[in-house]
């Protein structure tokens, strides 16, 4: 146990996702208040053609590079819902279920094309994309990493007063000269950006998992905004920990499942016994209606 | 008395369906003025349009002679209970505390002398005893406390509020609008969409009817009467042009 505790491949690779785990429980949380999380879902699936693309036109499978080809990918996907569910009569989900699917699929078409082409060459990494591979991270993926989370809660405190008002009241928070729209950006920014560096890691089928699960057992252990984050950013930090543990211990678990399954564990703890669970909920209606 | 907001020929439309036309009309201040009308007659459409949270087709909206834009910071907003995240993790202080953000450097973290003001905020509406309960868990009235204290942490001039008595019970409301009286003693100014109209005499001292456009206003004496309320209600859209 100690020998992979203090094994380099190992260090760098929980460094790597405990922060990325962190800022998601953070950014993740106002996401999950404002009842946007199926858009992180939606967005972090439509970001795997990115990643095949930027390989394709690129001809490299340098993380930054890919990232960035996530990135613009997050963004399209997150402009298309916007236009479908404003222009036409589909509603939200069906938007988001239709960009979800669609932008997926075309990673998953591309990722064959490239696979059976003698013309790319390299394209065996690409696949952990989907699932997760944090055993091969690299230092500079844990530098992309650090850099993004870091920005992205800096950003986060520097704008906190701002972000609360706008996430209760955005007619109020208008009215005392705060821009929405920079607030809204400001959210979506950071959400599709952690996305973005954390593919390689987490995989971006179940990326969405690092935004909502730590948002869920904070709401369930506290009403305080700033114990919430501080409860979603520990959980997010100690699931990643663990997982990548149990990934790097067990041969060969992929990492991004490994640290669900942890961050899951936490939930379903959380949903039984904590004071908003539904185990105490339960508990207590029975108490009620007993006096009464 | 002298007048603080005017507005000239404002024009509001929603997909192209006219919400308010030719709308003129000035706010005294230091006024309790209620804005009253039929369902549908624009009244929200006004003070969203007054607080810059809609863009009119034209029109001007000036206070004390300058754009709206610029005085923002002296007004307080009370919204409709409907337009809050209940699903946000707040208690009452940090509410109320939201209010002192316009007086605030660069990080808007709120100190000792914010939470202060804030406690007598709650003092004034009697809610002080809540201040540590979670904002969904109270009633409708209590939340409307709430919003108040939260305007009056605010110190703003002018306190906006869209119908602010609405679904609360009557121990409330008859807080609100002592608690109003006492801040019009301070030289405050109140614009309050009203609806129901036999407390108007009671509860203000100027009114503006509407419905899409100005049917009546000015002192509360002076315009209330069954011809004006009738033709607000009863002569749907009697305005063509």
């Amino acid at each position: 146990m100690i020998d992979i505790l203090t094994s380099y491949t190992f260090m760098i690779v929980a460094l790597g996702t405990v922060i990325l785990a962190v800022a998601s429980g953070i950014i993740g949380t106002v996401s999950v208040i404002k009842g946007q999380s199926l858009i992180g879902d939606a967005v972090g699936h439509a970001t795997f053609p990115g990643i095949v693309l930027a390989f394709m036109l690129a001809g490299t499978r340098e993380t930054l590079v890919l990232a960035l080809g996530a990135l613009l990918l997050g963004i399209i996907a997150f402009f298309t819902i916007q236009i479908i569910t404003e222009h036409s009569r589909i509603t939200l989900d069906g938007a988001l279920a239709l960009v979800l699917s669609s932008f997926f699929g075309l990673g998953m078409a591309l990722m064959s094309f490239v696979q059976g082409n003698p013309d790319f060459e390299g394209t065996q990494g690409l696949s952990d994309y989907i699932f997760g591979q944090a055993a091969y991270m690299l230092r500079s993926d844990v530098y992309l990493i650090l850099a993004a989370s870091g920005a992205s809660l800096l950003v986060f405190i520097l704008f906190y007063q701002q972000l609360k008002i706008y996430i209760f009241d955005p007619v109020y928070s208008r009215s005392i000269g705060i821009s929405n729209m920079l607030m809204n950006f400001m959210i979506l920014g950071i959400t599709i950006t952690l996305i973005a560096v954390g593919l390689k890691a987490v995989g971006a089928i179940l990326i969405v998992n690092l935004l909502i699960a730590p948002a869920v057992v904070g709401q369930l252990w506290s009403d305080r905004f700033f114990h919430v984050l501080i409860i979603a950013a520990a959980t997010g930090g100690i699931s990643a920990f663990a997982g990548t543990y149990i990934s790097t211990a067990g041969n060969d678990i992929a990492t991004g499942p490994a640290i669900i399954l942890v961050l899951s564990a936490f939930v379903l703890v959380s949903l039984l016994s904590a004071r908003k669970g539904l185990l105490r909920r339960s508990i207590l209606k029975r108490k009620v209606g007993e006096r009464s | 008395m002298e007048t603080l907001i005017t507005i000239k020929d404002l024009n509001v439309a929603y997909q192209e369906k006219p919400a308010l036309w030719h709308v003129n009309m000035s706010i005294p201040a230091n006024s309790r003025t209620a804005i009253v009308g039929p369902n549908g007659a624009g009244k929200s459409t006004l003070i969203k349009s007054i607080m810059t949270l809609i863009k009119p087709i034209s029109g001007k909206i000036d206070i004390d002679g300058k754009d709206v834009r610029h005085a923002l910071k002296r007004i307080a907003y009370v919204p409709q209970k409907g337009e809050v995240n209940w699903d946000f993790p707040a208690t009452v202080l940090d509410v109320v505390l939201m209010g002192r953000y316009v007086h605030k450097g660069w990080f808007k973290r709120p100190n000792r002398q914010d939470s202060e003001i804030a406690l007598d905020a709650l003092k004034t509406m009697k809610m002080e005893a809540f201040r540590n309960r979670q904002i969904s868990e109270l009633s409708g009235g209590q939340r409307q406390r709430v919003f108040l204290a939260r305007a009056i942490a605010q110190n703003a001039e002018i306190y906006i509020m869209d119908e602010p008595l609405q679904g609360i019970d009557i121990t409330t409301e008859k807080l609100i609008i002592d608690v109003m009286k006492a801040l019009q003693q301070e030289g405050k100014t109140f614009v309050v969409v009203h609806h129901q109209l036999d407390t108007v005499e009671d509860y203000f001292d100027h009114a503006v009817i509407l419905n899409k456009t100005v049917i009546a206003q000015g002192p509360v004496e002076a315009i209330w009467n069954e011809s004006n309320i009738e033709k607000a209600y009863y002569e749907m859209s009697g305005h063509h042009d």
